[in-house]
């Protein structure tokens, strides 16, 4: 009877292992997928445009050299689209956060009068826009065309988000707890501010991850209102290099294939100098998407 | 400290777009027990309750009896639908239940989980803005009396339940609250912490002077806590009373039911009235009444009549004839220790006895084994006598 179970212990342990070993080779099939175009971003930005263009960067850099790197950071544009990106990067994050928070916790509440009509509210523009030109009119009749608030504030609430923070709040935010701080004395704003701020951390910081990776990597905006090129964003800047680039004319046969080359090596350079801060900055936010904030708060 | 009247409270739930009561042929508008109206779902009707100043009054029913509503709508959390609530005699159904003072123990425990033990009783104190010694004055003296002093800087999630719950009283009682609510406190506690604690609120009850309102499906918190129990059903009260009045008088077939473990005994009986006398006769045993029964039911002119006879399973006695008695049939016996629970059949009907393991003398009680009979009787005091609607004929 034990020559029995034990028999069925080593098959169940065996299952297991295969399952382990299948599991981890798709994982990490998938994890490859994921990381080596990164990776080749990397190498290739490195490696002389001739190899690239031949085909022999593969896993390691071939002819090591920095001059798109030089050639990029060397420009103060760059560093000037860098700053503004940051401004308006950081400002579109505050407001946004102090636009979407309020707004969720507002539309969370089932007490909230015209709920309904609310909703309907944020829902519809959600799928019918007005259109660029309505667009552009009322940025131009508010006169912000030209201006660093025609790249912020178009972008400070965006409605898929605020539906995710009042869904966060329906399910995260006990309501007993909201109850019991109303009857310790908190009206409506002290609840709000004490209570449901400090446990809407994982929201804020998931929040400002997409608001502020939104408007990092937004260019459109910036193309259409923005005429005055010391306002333009790192993206915008990043892009007129490339189109100045590739469409340098005249000079012998070699200049042009050279500014090819270095054309070609600038596409990695800018996808490494546009995206390196966002990528830097993930994983201080990361451990909030996980993290459960109301252990030990409520017996359920 | 302060009185609480509670005059016709009633509590309508409005149908909500999918609930609206849907008519078929022949089914009545019921969703549970309670009654449904075209105004929406009934929760608590007719409810009237003086409470007294520092009274300790314990609601109790099953699941869906109206207990937490009432206690919620009294704490501000519900919007009374009808009827008056007064707190030391001024008109609260409109105010805000931070204006109310009160304090809630929930069955949740409902601590702050991003503050400390200390920051969450102090919590209620900052809010009405007391000077910073006051709150660790009245803190500290909260957690003394709580014994939690200890975990002052912990956070709730490095407690365990017991404790927390013990942070959720002491976040209630450091306001010094006019009416303390508690809404299933130790619903939520093991079987022997639930003991513990229960024992903690006696103690906590003599400490502060205050008026409670607590809330529990639990008979035996009921029993051991209240001054007086309000026993509900479908959102009507049944009985108020004092735990002795409602063990010993319950109103009606429902009160006798819930109150008191194991559940009293039913058997259909009648009532007999012969030359001014009055008796039950049930399953071949008949039995003279009390005279106190015999006077409640004389004032009431109460004619003979088929009843519904309740006696309680430790008011259940073994006799030794065989004559006049109730003959039930032994289908299963639990030792308690100093007493043994013997489930009998009797006619048809379950009963429980309820029978000590030794005699007066110390000797040991015969034992009866499973289809064993038993020869069963009862005294003329111990008879429960509730008519065809359910209700206590005496009262």
């Amino acid at each position: 009877m034990q020559r029995v179970s034990k028999a069925a212990g080593r098959k169940a342990i065996s299952g297991d292992l295969v399952f382990r070993i299948v599991n981890g080779l798709l994982l990490g099939l998938v994890a490859l997928i994921v990381l080596y175009p990164l990776y080749f971003v990397i190498i290739a930005s490195i490696s002389s445009p001739e190899a690239v263009l031949a085909g022999k960067v593969v896993l390691f850099p071939v002819g090591v050299n920095f001059d798109g790197f030089r050639k990029i950071l060397e420009r103060s544009d760059i560093w000037r689209g860098y700053l503004n990106t940051i401004i308006y990067t950081v400002l579109t994050v505050i407001l946004s956060l102090l636009v979407t928070v309020p707004a969720g916790w507002a539309l969370s509440r089932k007490t909230l009068p015209g709920k309904k009509f609310w909703m309907m509210f944020f829902i519809i523009p959600m799928f019918f826009g007005g259109g660029l030109i309505p667009f552009y009119n009322v940025m131009s009749s508010l006169k912000l065309v030209n201006t660093m608030w025609a790249v912020i504030l178009p972008s400070i609430l965006s409605v898929w988000n605020l539906f995710m923070t009042k869904t966060f709040f329906e399910t995260s935010i006990p309501d007993g707890l909201i109850e019991a701080a109303k009857i310790d004395g908190a009206g409506q704003f002290r609840v709000f501010t004490s209570v449901v701020l400090p446990l809407s951390k994982a929201i804020m910081a998931v929040m400002a991850l997409y608001y502020a990776v939104g408007q990092w990597n937004s260019y459109f905006n910036a193309m259409i209102f923005l005429q005055d090129e010391s306002l333009y964003p790192l993206q915008l800047v990043l892009k007129e290099i490339l189109i100045a680039s590739e469409s340098t004319v005249g000079g012998s046969g070699e200049t042009i294939l050279e500014q090819f080359r270095l054309a070609n090596q600038l596409k990695y350079v800018s996808v490494i100098v546009s995206s390196l801060p966002v990528l830097c900055l993930y994983p201080f936010v990361q451990k909030y998407f996980a993290q459960g904030v109301m252990i030990g708060s409520l017996k359920e | 400290m302060a009185a609480l009247s509670l005059k016709n409270i009633q509590k309508i739930y409005p149908h909500s777009g999918q609930s609206k009561p849907r008519k078929k042929k022949g089914e009545p508008e019921k969703k549970s027990n309670l009654q449904v109206t075209a105004q929406g779902v009934i929760a608590v009707q007719a409810f009237n309750l003086d409470i007294a100043d520092k009274e300790f009054i314990v609601l109790v029913g099953p699941s869906g009896c109206g207990k937490s509503t009432t206690l919620r709508m009294v704490a501000g959390l519900e919007e009374i639908s009808g009827g008056e609530l007064y707190i030391d005699g001024k008109l609260m159904n409109d105010v805000e239940p931070k204006n109310r003072d009160i304090a809630m123990v929930f069955q949740s425990y409902a601590l702050y989980p991003h503050m400390t033990v200390y920051e969450n009783m102090a919590f209620p104190l900052k809010l009405r803005k007391a000077p910073k010694d006051e709150i660790d004055r009245r803190v500290k003296e909260a957690a003394a009396i709580l014994d939690i002093t200890q975990y002052l800087d912990r956070k709730p999630k490095a407690l365990s339940g017991g404790q927390r719950q013990r942070v959720a009283i002491g976040r209630a009682i450091v306001r010094e609250p006019k009416v303390l609510l508690m809404d299933e406190p130790l619903s939520n506690l093991d079987a022997k912490l639930r003991n513990q604690m229960r024992a903690e609120i006696i103690k906590l009850r003599q400490k502060i002077n205050t008026t409670f309102m607590y809330v529990t499906h639990d008979q035996t918190e009921a029993m051991t806590l209240g001054d007086r129990i309000v026993i509900m059903k479908d959102g009507w009260i049944q009985q108020i009373g004092t735990p002795q009045e409602v063990f010993d008088h319950p109103a009606n077939l429902f009160v006798a039911g819930f109150i008191g473990m194991p559940q009293m005994n039913f058997f259909d009986a009648r009532l007999l009235c012969e030359g001014g006398k009055y008796s039950v006769s049930a399953g071949g045993c008949t039995v003279e009444l009390s005279p106190e029964k015999q006077a409640n039911l004389a004032a009431k002119k109460v004619p003979a009549q088929d009843i519904t006879l309740g006696v309680r399973p430790s008011h259940m006695v073994l006799s030794g004839q065989h004559g006049n008695t109730l003959t039930a049939v032994v289908e299963v016996s639990e030792l308690m220790g100093s007493e043994v629970h013997f489930h009998a059949n009797a006619g048809g009907k379950d009963v429980v006895v309820i029978v000590p393991t030794m005699n007066a003398d110390g000797g040991r009680v015969d034992s009866f084994r499973s289809g064993d009979k038993l020869n069963l009787t009862f005294s003329g005091s111990v008879c429960h006598i509730f008519g065809q609607d359910g209700k206590n004929l005496e009262f």
